[in-house]
């Protein structure tokens, strides 16, 4: 199977998406999906009410993927998150019960509202793709993505996730208020949450999985682009407002989501363009900028990367 | 567009030409013929692309002529048949069909005909066909390898430009390799199977006899006969040969040894150092300016005459020095057997003897009977001519008194038989008067026709005097002296000369040795100036500078050339966008498809998928790529949907 005949449903769906029930969307649900293709998970940074669980709910309709969710609070513990053993006194047996976290689709709401603990269990769950409870591995579903969600304001009762946290995120996007006519329409015809019942599946499992695959094998990265990459990571390493450039995991993450990004726009080769486009949600979220420096992390890694000349001929 | 058999087989015709074109001249008139018949019908038939004939016939044919030279093959005649066979085979190959094997056939028999012109002769136009060869040939082998892998393969401009790009460049890189190889390869010194057949060489005008009245013209060649390396003389320089001293009944003059005095001859005088490059012949005898005192030649025999001789004909090219005094006095120590030089024929007629008596009564001295003699001649007005001779065997005699004309064996050989008659002892030298100065090369040019016999005259307690009879020709100026303006044809042949000259000099023969003592001699020189070592060690380093310059831009040239195709074009894709789009468009640090989305224009958006789908999978663009390429950047330069 070629990569255009492995991206077509994926087109497919991102165009239905879009177009039918999402509106004003299209660059969230891009990036939701460029995670999903290359095995990431999202965070999505904004104020509540604009549309973050609605997005995550289609998403999990219309590719037909399983979907938990989990509202954080300060006194979720991880086992609420994981599940846990309860007694069956008929069987004399301990059985596991699974949490919300064994589900394809994985909603934190308000990641920032749970406290320390539970995020850290949360995000090593991420991380390795299975839990361990009382002894037992239990491996998380395939695909296994969560969909975190955070209220930057500050408010009283949150713990803002660390920037090391951070960094297990491929991808970190605002959803920003939608334009004005779309906004009047949302106004007079109400949300869509009660219509994302009746959103039909366009994609199956496999087909995601075949899609996955097709990213990660299928599409050519050259050296010129790998020293792009290496080329924009340096940069920041040596930019004087940034203290803690990229990492190497942010490095490999940009590949990979610059891959899923080729694969999307149907070519079986990344190019430099893809990188470009890609780099602030992947990274932004990952620089540190040096103490009393503005906190514009998204301005000034455009301002980085628009000098650094791109491998044409 | 071309294909690759195309440009095979009208490489291999200009790669045969270049092979037989040095030997052409050299070989037979039938294989001369059918090479040319071989070469149109090739031609002919390349240009119908139809094969008529199948190349089993063109073999079949080839099987009776090779038995035919077979035969002709033999110790004296060994290398005609040779080149023979070889051309007609090439011609054979040049109008038969060609695949691959044929092709490289044709590159292998060009070249071997090329080295065959080494066996008649090596002269520097044999290094242009060398050259033009080794450029042709690995272009064509280049060709016949991306022939050999699909032969329906086809190239177009560009590809074939970097084809003949990639074989000169192979031409090149061995171009220090022959040079350093070029010292310990052995060389053939002189032309090897012209000169053991002498049939060509010598056909010349210093003969070991002098025989005036044999035929009734004469007929020599304007081959080269040496080059002497001298100083520009005022008059023609006489070049001493040899020396004959004993003339028979039928008036021939040779040369006898046997009993020939001694003498001792005292130098004194002008003296003229002179290098001196004879042409190959089969000659022992060494010519050098009138008289040399000494040859820088190794066991070379010197008679008391001053006549030098080789030990045994030659085998190689070879140049010597000689010391001469020119002022055409031999003085000597003491008095010599002087009956030696007076015999003359028994047969004189009585004419001959009453001027000889004439001159005998009518001086004192040997000295003015030779003044009487040049007297006669002076007065008897004869003429120089080299035809309507008079022959038999009172020719002498026809010539002092009846014809009055003839070449210089006459009035040398009457003069000294009329010298000796009257009691002075006479003997004729050998060799050549004048020559053409090559001002370019500071040498003299002396060919066979400048061959000349002249008369040397004893006097007692003066020596032997040089006295040329043919300069008291009425017509002596005009054939020696002439002035030849330097026209522009000749300044040319005097270039060409110059060349040749340098040519044998350096290359042919080359002598190794030599070129070692020249180098330690230059050293010598180097260390003995002492301002010289303060700067010496700038010396390498410029060197060395100056080689790393040389490669850095041989290096980004070849870089621009491999690259350029692609380069031009993003070149001229960024100009079009800027001037299309101007100002809308940002250019500058853009991707391919922000800046096929920034113009919105189908056209770029094709063009950058073809570009970047290349560039970024690291391949080269394929040849229909290129070519939609440029047809995209036309369109949109133009603006066309």
């Amino acid at each position: 199977m070629s990569n255009t005949d492995t991206a077509k449903p994926v087109i497919r769906l991102f165009e239905s998406l879009c177009k039918e029930h999402l509106h004003g969307k299209d660059n969230v649900v891009h990036l939701v999906l460029i995670a999903l293709l290359s095995a990431g998970h999202i965070l999505i940074e904004d104020l509540p009410g604009l549309g973050k669980t609605t997005i995550a709910l289609a998403i999990a309709r219309i590719t037909g993927l399983s979907f938990g969710r989990i509202q954080c609070t300060s006194d979720l513990l991880p086992s609420d998150i994981t599940g846990l053993s309860v007694f069956n006194r008929e069987s004399g047996h301990f059985n596991f019960n699974p949490g919300p976290i064994f589900n394809n689709i994985v909603l934190l709401d308000e990641i920032n509202r749970a406290m320390p603990r539970t995020q850290s269990a949360m995000l090593e769950a991420m991380e390795e793709r299975r839990v361990t409870i009382e002894g037992i591995t239990h491996q998380l579903p395939q695909p296994f993505m969560v969909f975190a969600t955070q209220n930057p304001s500050d408010q009283s009762g949150t713990f803002l996730l660390p920037e090391s946290q951070l960094d297990r995120f491929l991808i970190c996007t605002d959803i920003g208020y939608p334009p004005e006519m779309l906004e009047r329409n949302i106004i007079s015809t109400g949300g869509i949450r009660e219509r994302i019942e009746e959103i039909s599946p366009l994609i199956n499992i496999s087909e995601i999985m075949q899609a996955r695959l097709t990213v990660e094998k299928d599409v050519y990265l050259s050296d010129k682009v790998v020293g792009y990459i290496h080329k924009v990571v340096m940069a920041t390493r040596k930019h004087p407002l940034i203290q803690i450039g990229l990492s190497t995991r942010a490095a490999i993450n940009l590949a990979q989501a610059a891959r899923a990004e080729a694969f999307l726009a149907g070519r079986d080769y990344v190019a430099p363009d893809d990188v470009k486009k890609i780099a602030s949600a992947v990274c932004s979220h990952r620089l540190i900028a040096r103490a009393g420096q503005s906190a514009d992390r998204k301005g000034l890694l455009r301002e980085i990367i628009d000098v650094i000349p791109l491998p044409l001929a | 567009m071309i294909t690759a058999s195309k440009v095979g087989s009208i490489l291999s015709f200009a790669i045969a030409f270049a092979g037989i074109s040095p030997v052409f001249f050299w070989i037979e008139p039938f294989p001369r013929l059918i090479f040319v018949l071989g070469f149109l019908i090739g031609i002919l038939q390349e240009k119908a692309d139809r094969w008529r004939i199948k190349n089993l016939y063109f073999n079949l044919l080839l099987l009776p002529l090779f038995i035919w030279y077979l035969l002709q093959y033999s110790r004296n005649n060994p290398v005609q048949p040779v080149v023979s066979v070889l051309t007609i085979m090439l011609a054979a190959r040049l109008c038969g069909e060609k695949n691959n094997r044929n092709l490289m056939q044709i590159n292998l028999l060009a070249l071997l005909c090329l080295a065959s012109r080494s066996l008649f002769d090596l002269s520097p136009s044999f290094l242009f066909w060398l050259a033009l060869l080794l450029l042709l040939i690995p272009v064509s082998l280049v060709v016949l390898t991306f022939y050999a892998q699909d032969n329906g393969i086809k190239f177009v401009r560009a590809e074939l430009n970097r084809v003949i790009l990639s074989a000169i460049l192979i031409t090149l890189v061995t171009i220090p390799g022959m040079v350093l190889l070029f010292p310990i390869l052995p060389r053939t010194a002189i032309p090897m199977w012209t000169f053991l057949t002498p049939s060509s060489v010598n056909s010349t005008g210093l003969s070991d006899k002098v025989e005036p009245g044999t035929t009734s013209s004469s007929h020599t060649s304007s081959r080269l006969a040496f080059r002497a390396e001298v100083q520009k003389q005022e008059q023609p320089p006489y070049w001493r040969g040899t020396v004959f001293n004993r003339i028979e009944n039928n008036n021939s003059w040779s040369r006898y040894v046997q009993t020939l005095p001694s003498e001792t001859i005292v130098y004194s005088g002008n003296s003229m150092l002179q290098t001196i490059y004879p042409e190959p012949s089969s000659s022992r005898i060494i010519v050098a300016m009138d008289a040399a005192r000494e040859i820088s030649l190794p066991r070379i025999r010197t008679a008391p005459d001053l006549v030098y001789e080789y030990p045994r004909i030659p085998t190689k090219r070879m140049a010597y020095t000689a010391r001469s005094f020119t002022d055409g006095v031999l003085s000597t120590r003491a008095d010599i057997r002087s009956s030696f030089y007076l015999i003359t024929p028994s047969n004189l007629s009585e004419r001959t003897l009453q001027l000889a008596k004439y001159i005998q009564k009518n001086a004192r001295t040997d000295r003015e009977r030779l003044e009487l003699t040049e007297q006669h001649f002076i007065n008897g007005k004869y003429r120089y001519t080299t035809v309507g001779l008079p022959t038999g065997q009172d020719a002498i005699e026809q010539f002092l008194f009846e014809s009055k004309q003839g070449h210089c064996e006459f009035f040398a050989s009457s003069f000294a038989i009329l010298l000796r008659a009257a009691g002075v002892p006479a003997r004729l030298v050998g060799g050549y008067l004048g020559g053409e100065y090559n001002d370019i090369g500071g040498y003299y040019i002396v060919t066979e026709d400048k061959a000349h016999v002249w008369v040397e005259v004893y006097i007692k307690e003066k020596g032997w005097i040089r006295t040329d009879p043919s300069r008291f020709a009425i017509n002596s100026e005009a054939v020696w002296n002439q002035q030849k303006k330097p026209d522009m044809i000749l300044r040319f042949r005097l270039l060409i000369d110059s060349l040749d000259y340098h040519w044998n000099r350096t290359i042919v023969s080359y002598d190794f040795e030599r070129q070692v003592e020249q180098i330690r001699f230059a050293g010598n020189k180097l260390q003995s100036l002492q301002g010289i070592t303060k700067i010496s060690w700038l010396v390498p380093l410029i060197l060395l500078s100056a080689t790393f310059a040389a490669l850095t831009i041989l290096n980004s040239r070849l870089h621009f050339l491999a690259n350029s195709r692609e380069k031009r074009l993003l070149r001229r894709f960024k100009k079009i966008i800027k001037k299309r789009f101007g100002e809308t468009v940002e250019i500058d640090n853009k991707g391919f498809f922000e800046i096929a989305s920034a113009t919105g224009d189908p056209l770029v958006l094709e063009f950058c998928n073809i570009y970047a789908a290349s560039f970024y999978k690291d391949r080269k663009l394929e040849r229909y790529e290129l070519e939609r390429l440029e047809k995209l950047l036309g369109y949109i330069s133009r603006g066309r949907k």
